[in-house]
């Protein structure tokens, strides 16, 4: 029996086919996902929680780990072993966290002799690190061999502030800000944990007095409906935020309370 | 008649329902900022369905993009030749851009829906910016297809004298395609490299800075060699499968001839692209250092071995091609020596391309290879040693052309010693200038090292130059060792011309994977962020499915397009005039060197 034309070569483009698509299920398989946010402002973190955040901003979010090594001389970025020590008598004048500020808000400012100008600005898309994550990283870098000084305040309030990525996708929230208040205050008992401007005072959740400068309002609204799923903000307890409000809220009280936290700047 | 009416007819529909979709984008785009950022598309989920229906619309694109631009090289060869074949070919090459002609409008329509439809925040800050620029896509569309329309259906009413009006239609219509191409290159390179905006992703002058982003040039060039390089695979995998149904020794000839030709034209744009591609990658780099790293060596540094690959493939598969090929030429029996060493080139040229560098690998495999990079093979995968590789493998694909070209013909002038020692010095001084500057970019900074691959391509460009130089006036009037067979090369070089369409349509689709995944989470690079559920970049193997399952869709909807343009012209062989040549071969040789005895494209 003669096998059509069609049937061979039909065959045979899927034998070819077949082969790269085995190939390359065969290999590692890295998916690129988005780097989740980062936020320590109003929390009692401790320096070792800090490091420990700005190590992970380090491998991931960061992408610093492209160029840089640590206790490896690469040949676009300087190795990074002891920069905390280092850091410090590097430019006259300058203390170790000023001169790593500045190293990663503005890269260009000095040059490590025999690498070229390309590290791009960290608080700036498409890396867009927020305040916190810089705060964190210079942590994580300070302990490579220095002692771990830098505060929050440290890091420019300008800092970060593109970190949401543009103009271009800002989410208005339809909900009314000001019943959002009443929800935060009575209904929903956001008070009881939650600093919020003037509104609060108590230490036990971290403050929200500017949350709406740090956090998108994808994670707000997902943090309020699944606490636990959206991770612990370093330095606070886990599991203390109640899972309930998914039910506990109305459609309506749920897009005000969203609405006012997105005033909160 | 009638048909052409009524396909004229379908065509104006579908150009006026793209006018009239374009002309309500403002509208649209006013209705979609009230509308949610994303919607989900049933099923497969928004971002599969635009992946299928972007990755079909460009392989049609780019095949009815690269076709004519050959199509129309080859019939103003046969209008100053006087030679018959050569028309027939070009007629039958726009035939096959004719019938995929509206699928590529509808698919382009389709994608245009999904992206209003499922990504109206995304399409609407697009449109913000590109709005001038659509009116002008719709006037060149709507110049495009008529100039292509009175191009195919004018083919005899504009010949004889006439003849160069319509290859001057020819040359038109390739004018507008291109410049259509570039119109939609400026959107999609915007999205990978956003220029003339402000902080706030507002267009801050001019449309003309963010169409003139860093890439946009790159990828022009890119993929108009691209595509000629894919319109000649599938031209020769359609000549290839109606080789392999054909029933006569004519019908052999004939789509040998034409396998041969689609093949040489895939081939010679082939040559060029991966120089086309550096020039991509350095623009990526000098755009945003982060973005390039992490294209090379980031999450996507596998995909550049799978690339390399799939081009290995493509290099030994068209090599292979040609040296099969010198099997149905009288003569050619004096180059079969070179052949060993020709592939011993090619393999290891291969094995340095495929060899990995920085991979992204586990702690367990790290330690066991005793660091990130393989002690030994590790040196071969940095760029030093890549560039030389595929700079050699280049001019061992033009070698083994070279001998074809010449495989039946024997110089006659007197000077051809002294050329022929010119040339094969010319290739060696390329190939020891690609060689020096491969092993000293290994003492150099990277900075310096990427300059030297401006040497290596200006290498291998020169020697191209200076062989075919020679070449031509050395082989002038040679004589004939006898005519080329047509027909009677072997049936497993149908199954390359097969296997090189295959592997450039699934490389095609790797590499928009590629330029896509490099965004990452943005749908704009930097300015505008992806916050749907798709917003991760998915890792190799899912693309590779995706891939595969629209190439499978691709070549069926091909399959399907020409059986459908075929139903027209059965038992009408002689529609519009164009009788199929007879072509030098089984049914017994003919007489005249240009039927036979020559490289029909390069006398």
């Amino acid at each position: 029996m003669r096998v059509p034309v069609a049937v061979k070569v039909g065959a045979f483009a899927l034998v070819v086919m077949g082969t790269y698509t085995y190939y390359a299920n065969s290999i590692p398989q890295i998916q690129s996902k988005p780097p989740a946010e980062l936020s320590l402002e109003g929390g009692n973190v401790t320096p070792a929680q800090l490091v420990k955040a700005g190590e992970e901003i380090f491998h991931t979010k960061g992408t610093c780990e492209i160029c840089h090594r640590i206790g490896q001389k690469g040949t676009r970025a300087p190795d990074l072993a002891g920069i905390g020590a280092r850091a410090g008598k590097t430019k006259p004048g300058m203390s170790a966290k000023q001169y790593i500020i500045e190293s990663l808000l503005q890269p260009g400012a000095y040059i490590v002799e025999g690498y070229p100008n390309i590290m791009p600005q960290v608080d700036k898309p498409p890396i867009a690190l927020n305040r916190s994550e810089l705060w964190a990283l210079v942590a994580f870098l300070e302990s490579l061999g220095g002692n771990v000084d830098v505060t929050l305040d440290d890091i420019p309030k300008t800092a970060g502030a593109a970190a949401a990525g543009g103009a271009a996708v800002e989410i208005k929230i339809p909900g009314d800000p000001k019943a959002g208040e009443v929800v935060f205050t009575t209904k929903g008992g956001c008070i009881a944990c939650h600093k919020a401007g003037k509104i609060g005072a108590s230490p036990v959740g971290p403050d929200l007095s500017q949350i709406a400068k740090i956090q998108t309002p994808d994670y707000i609204m997902k943090k309020i409906l699944d606490p636990a799923g959206s991770g612990t903000v370093a330095g606070f307890p886990k599991g203390v935020m109640p899972p309930m409000f998914g039910q506990t809220l109305t459609a309506k009280e749920y897009v005000d309370l969203v609405a006012f936290l997105m005033t909160l700047k | 008649m009638r048909r052409a009416v009524r396909r004229s007819a379908w065509a104006a529909l579908a150009v006026v329902a793209l006018l009239t979709l374009l002309s309500a984008l403002p509208a649209l785009a006013q209705d979609a900022a009230k509308e949610p950022a994303y919607r989900a598309f049933p099923l497969i989920g928004s971002r599969l369905a635009v992946w299928a229906v972007a990755q079909l619309h460009l392989n049609f694109a780019a095949f009815i993009l690269g076709v004519p631009i050959f199509a129309v090289i080859i019939e103003a060869i046969g209008w100053r030749n006087g030679e018959a074949q050569y028309d027939w070919l070009s007629h039958e090459l726009v035939k096959l851009t004719f019938a995929a002609f509206s699928t590529t409008a509808l698919l382009g329509a389709l994608l245009l829906f999904l992206f209003i439809g499922y990504y109206p925040k995304f399409w609407t800050y697009m449109t913000s910016i590109f709005f001038p620029t659509y009116g002008i896509y719709a006037a060149l569309f709507f110049a495009e297809t008529f100039t292509v329309y009175i191009w195919y259906y004018g083919w005899d009413w504009l010949s004889g004298p006439r003849k160069w009006i319509h290859v001057g239609l020819g040359v038109l219509s390739n004018l507008f395609g291109t410049a259509i191409l570039l119109v939609a290159n400026s959107w999609v390179t915007f999205m990978m490299s956003p220029a003339g905006i402000d902080d706030s992703g507002a267009l801050k002058g001019s449309v003309w800075a963010a169409i003139n982003n860093f890439t946009w040039m790159p990828i022009n060039i890119h993929r108009l060699i691209a595509n000629i390089v894919f319109g000649g695979t599938i031209c020769a995998a359609y000549a290839a499968f109606r080789f392999l149904g054909a029933t006569t020794d004519e019908e052999r000839a004939r789509y040998d001839w034409m396998g041969y030709i689609g093949n040489f034209v895939a081939l010679s744009a082939f040559i060029v692209l991966p120089f086309a591609g550096y020039y991509l990658g350095r623009e990526i780099y000098a755009f945003n250092q982060t973005m390039g790293i992490t294209m090379m060596g980031g999450f996507m540094s596998w995909l550049w071995i799978i690339q390399a690959i799939l081009i290995g493939v493509l290099f030994m598969g068209s090599n292979y091609y040609l040296w099969l090929g010198m099997e149905r030429i009288p003569g050619s029996e004096r180059y079969r020596r070179y052949v060993p060493m020709l592939i011993g080139i090619l393999a290891f040229g291969f094995m340095v391309w495929a060899t990995p560098r920085s991979m992204v690998i586990t702690l367990d495999e790290a330690r066991a290879m005793g660091g990130t990079h393989h002690p030994l093979l590790g040196f071969l995968g940095v760029m030093s040693a890549k560039n030389t590789a595929v700079n050699m493998m280049i001019l061992t694909t033009f070698l083994s052309f070279v001998l074809y070209r010449r495989a039946n013909r024997v110089s006659t002038k007197s000077w051809a010693p002294i050329g022929m020692a010119i040339q094969w010095a010319a290739l060696g001084v390329a190939a020891a200038i690609v060689i020096f500057f491969g092993v000293y970019g290994y003492f150099v900074e990277s900075l310096v090292r990427i300059g030297f691959s401006v040497y290596q391509v200006l290498a291998v460009l020169g020697a191209i130059f200076v062989v075919m130089a020679i070449d031509i006036p050395m082989f002038k009037g040679a004589r004939s060792t006898g005519a080329i067979r047509w027909g009677t090369i072997a049936a497993r070089s149908q199954y390359v011309l097969i296997l090189l369409a295959v592997t450039f349509t699934w490389l095609m689709g790797l590499m928009g994977f590629a330029r896509s995944g490099i965004r990452q989470h943005w749908h704009v690079y930097g300015v505008m962020r992806d916050n749907s559920v798709d917003a991760a970049t998915p890792a190799i193997g899912y693309a590779a499915n995706m891939i595969t399952l629209v190439t499978i869709a691709f070549f069926l909807l091909v399959l399907f397009i020409f059986w459908l343009g075929g139903l027209g012209e059965k038992g009408r062989a002689e529609a519009h005039g164009h009788a199929a040549p007879v072509i030098a071969g089984g049914s017994g040789p003919m007489s005249g060197e240009s039927r036979g005895g020559r490289n029909p494209l390069l006398k």
